[in-house]
């Protein structure tokens, strides 16, 4: 068991893997948070960093600006032909809410989403994984005008002092903010028609462990994005260490030369016949050690 | 033992069904769908919860558990939506929530009023007493605005103490009416903005709201005394005392809230100083949002009312009258119909809403 953890481990640290929910290492400073919902699942969001928040407060800027000056441009001239200083107060009750408005009223009733953060792909939410709601919609954007001190120095400090990068107005209404991934299935694994599996003889009887299988499963549907030589070297290490693992009598350039090619075998031998495989050694084992007649008793 | 591709092609049509839901529900409201849609979307949301835990506990692969996580999670922010809100919320806001909030919290409120008036008190007995102190207070220009202003017509306000305080004011010059939402609007804009700002930077250990209601006291204590020692003072008192109920109320109530916010901070009690802050902080943006609704009363009052042509005297018992609304209104609004005496709307963080939006 130990063993095939160590191979994990190595594919991992070389492959970037994050750590999942339930290793009891010490947490690494990542843009991950974890909470569990009522139906007792544990969910990662990740956290949005400053850059982005940053980038989707700049299109909100541009896009207030704009809203602005337009009704300066157009509107209000049309309106101070007839009204000139009910056109003024209207400008200004706008300006206010343009200033503490925007932002509350986005993402109180949009679910958390300012037309900025639309764009970037990110989203408020509440510590607890809820949606937001008005009033802490409210507190987290007053609060906004003391982040801003300092062109936002206090909000950026805030942020990286705490663990979930939130800015002041985020602690004080128990909000985060999150990237929001599109939704993609991940895509059916190489078509493994073609590849033969090993040969039983070849293998001894070890068997690899289903993280390890899925582990080769993924990284040969990865295996576009990584160029051929540094796909080849990864593949290389998993591969050599099971064929270790299997003591594998067969032919050793398989390993060596096409270790991708290799791992699919394996994947093939394994992920396919192992329940009946298993099953048959189980039947087997009882035969042999007479739990047969045993269980006749 | 099942391998991890048939559970794929079993469960797919699962996770494509719950998709869709999510794109379909997006741009609405749960409670807008039929009953029996509400039913199989919280089943799907249990099921895809259970197979990303199954998935979890097998290690069948990072990409899936991360399609799953991100499918689970969207439906999460869905499901436990809060039912859309409207007028009526509001009114329940005005009539009962806020009052009694701000009755729970009046301690910080008087001590906002300590700050706010005890300065201005001080500050307008000695600046009355010796005129020549209030250009340490006023800047030049506002000082000869208000000597001007009240020689020739009494329609501006002198007291719209900004932080800046020197906010001119906006040229409206056509009738008499359309100048006055001018200044309805310069002072909505203006007013509201300083109370919550005001309240805002509570949060930096509440020494932004000190000072915020330490420099308007001074301020506006200084501009009272000043004009009144200038001989205006029938003219300037009767302009103020009806939009003042209003708007010296509210900001004391803006300063509570932002006092609320720093407490908090300092004295967490049983509490992180982090949870503290969120428990104390939903109560104190709820009386700061009172506080804007009351000043966007007095901005009304103090653009439509106060530079009004009728007699002083008829200014001053409307003015009390005024006073007199709001000490009741904050005093006993919402007190008969107490029944629980706990008027959060939002559920602790302790607490998990476990319910089905009302459809």
């Amino acid at each position: 068991m130990a063993t095939a953890t160590s191979e994990l481990d190595l594919a991992q640290t070389s492959a970037v893997y994050q750590e999942e929910v339930y290793s009891n290492q010490p947490r690494k400073l990542s843009l991950d948070m974890q909470i569990e919902t009522p139906e007792n699942v544990i969910l990662t969001y990740q956290l949005a960093g400053p850059a982005q928040r940053y980038l989707a407060y700049l299109i909100d800027l541009i896009i207030r600006m704009v809203v602005m000056i337009g009704l300066l441009m157009f509107v209000m001239p049309m309106m101070s032909l007839v009204l000139p200083g009910t056109a003024l107060g209207l400008f200004l009750v706008l300006m206010f809410l343009n200033t503490w408005g925007y932002y509350t009223i986005s993402e109180g009733f949009f679910k958390g989403q300012s037309i900025g953060k639309h764009f970037c792909g990110i989203r408020v939410i509440r510590e607890g994984g809820y949606p937001i709601t008005f009033w802490p919609a409210v507190l987290r954007n007053l609060v906004r005008s003391a982040d801003a001190i300092m062109f936002y120095g206090i909000g950026i400090t805030s942020m990286l002092l705490t663990r979930r990068f939130q800015r002041l107005g985020d602690l004080a209404a128990g909000t985060v903010v999150i990237q929001e991934r599109s939704l993609k299935l991940p895509r059916k694994p190489v078509i493994l028609d073609k590849i033969k599996p090993l040969d039983k003889n070849e293998i001894g009887s070890f068997l690899p462990r289903d993280e390890v299988l899925s582990l080769i499963d993924e990284f040969i549907g990865r295996r576009h994005v990584l160029t051929y030589e540094r796909g080849h070297a990864l593949a290389g290490i998993l591969a050599q260490n099971l064929a270790d693992r299997l003591h594998y009598s067969g032919d050793p350039k398989k390993v060596t030369h096409y270790p991708m090619a290799f791992l699919a075998a394996v994947y093939k031998t394994f992920s396919f016949s192992q329940a009946e495989e298993e099953q048959d050694v189980v039947s087997e084992y009882l035969k042999q050690s007479g739990f047969g007649e045993f269980h006749d008793e | 033992m099942m391998n991890k591709h048939k559970f794929i092609q079993q469960r797919r049509p699962q996770w494509k069904r719950f998709e869709e839901f999510l794109y379909g529900t997006s741009r609405k409201s749960l409670s807008k769908l039929e009953a029996e849609q509400i039913t199989e979307f919280s089943r799907l949301l249990r099921e895809v919860s259970h197979d990303l835990a199954t998935i979890r506990s097998r290690g069948w692969g990072h990409d899936l558990i991360s399609y799953l996580n991100d499918l689970v999670a969207r439906g999460h922010n869905l499901f436990y939506g809060a039912p859309p809100s409207n007028l009526s919320v509001f009114y329940r806001y005005v009539s009962l929530e806020f009052p009694r909030l701000f009755r729970a919290n009046i301690g910080y409120f008087l001590t906002a009023c300590l700050l706010f008036f005890l300065p201005l008190g001080i500050s307008w007995y000695v600046v009355q007493n010796n005129p020549s102190l209030a250009s340490r207070v006023i800047p030049e220009e506002i000082m000869s605005r208000f000597d001007t202003m009240y020689s020739d017509h009494g329609e501006s306000d002198p007291d719209n103490a900004s932080e800046e305080g020197s906010e001119s004011e906006p040229e409206g010059r056509s009738s008499f009416g359309d100048e006055r939402a001018t200044m309805a609007g310069f002072y909505i804009n203006n007013n509201v903005g300083i109370a919550l700002k005001c309240f805002a930077l509570g949060i930096l250990l509440g020494i932004g709201t000190v000072y915020t209601l330490l420099f308007n006291g001074i301020f506006l204590g200084a501009v009272s005394g000043y004009v009144i020692s200038q001989g205006h003072g029938e003219r300037f008192l009767s302009f103020v005392i009806s939009h003042g109920s209003f708007e010296l109320t509210a900001i004391a109530v803006a300063g509570g809230a932002g006092l609320m916010l720093g407490n908090a901070l300092i004295h967490p009690g049983q509490r992180t100083r982090f949870q503290s802050l969120q428990v104390r902080g939903l109560e104190a943006v709820q009386i700061a949002g009172g506080a804007a609704v009351m000043l966007v009363v007095a901005a009304l009052i103090e653009a439509f009312w106060s530079p009004s042509d009728v007699s002083p005297m008829l200014k001053y018992s409307v003015g009390s009258v005024l006073w007199l609304i709001v000490f009741l209104y904050l005093a006993f609004a919402g007190l008969q119909s107490d029944e629980t005496g706990e008027t959060a709307a939002q559920p602790g963080p302790s607490e998990k809403p476990g319910e089905l939006p009302s459809a």
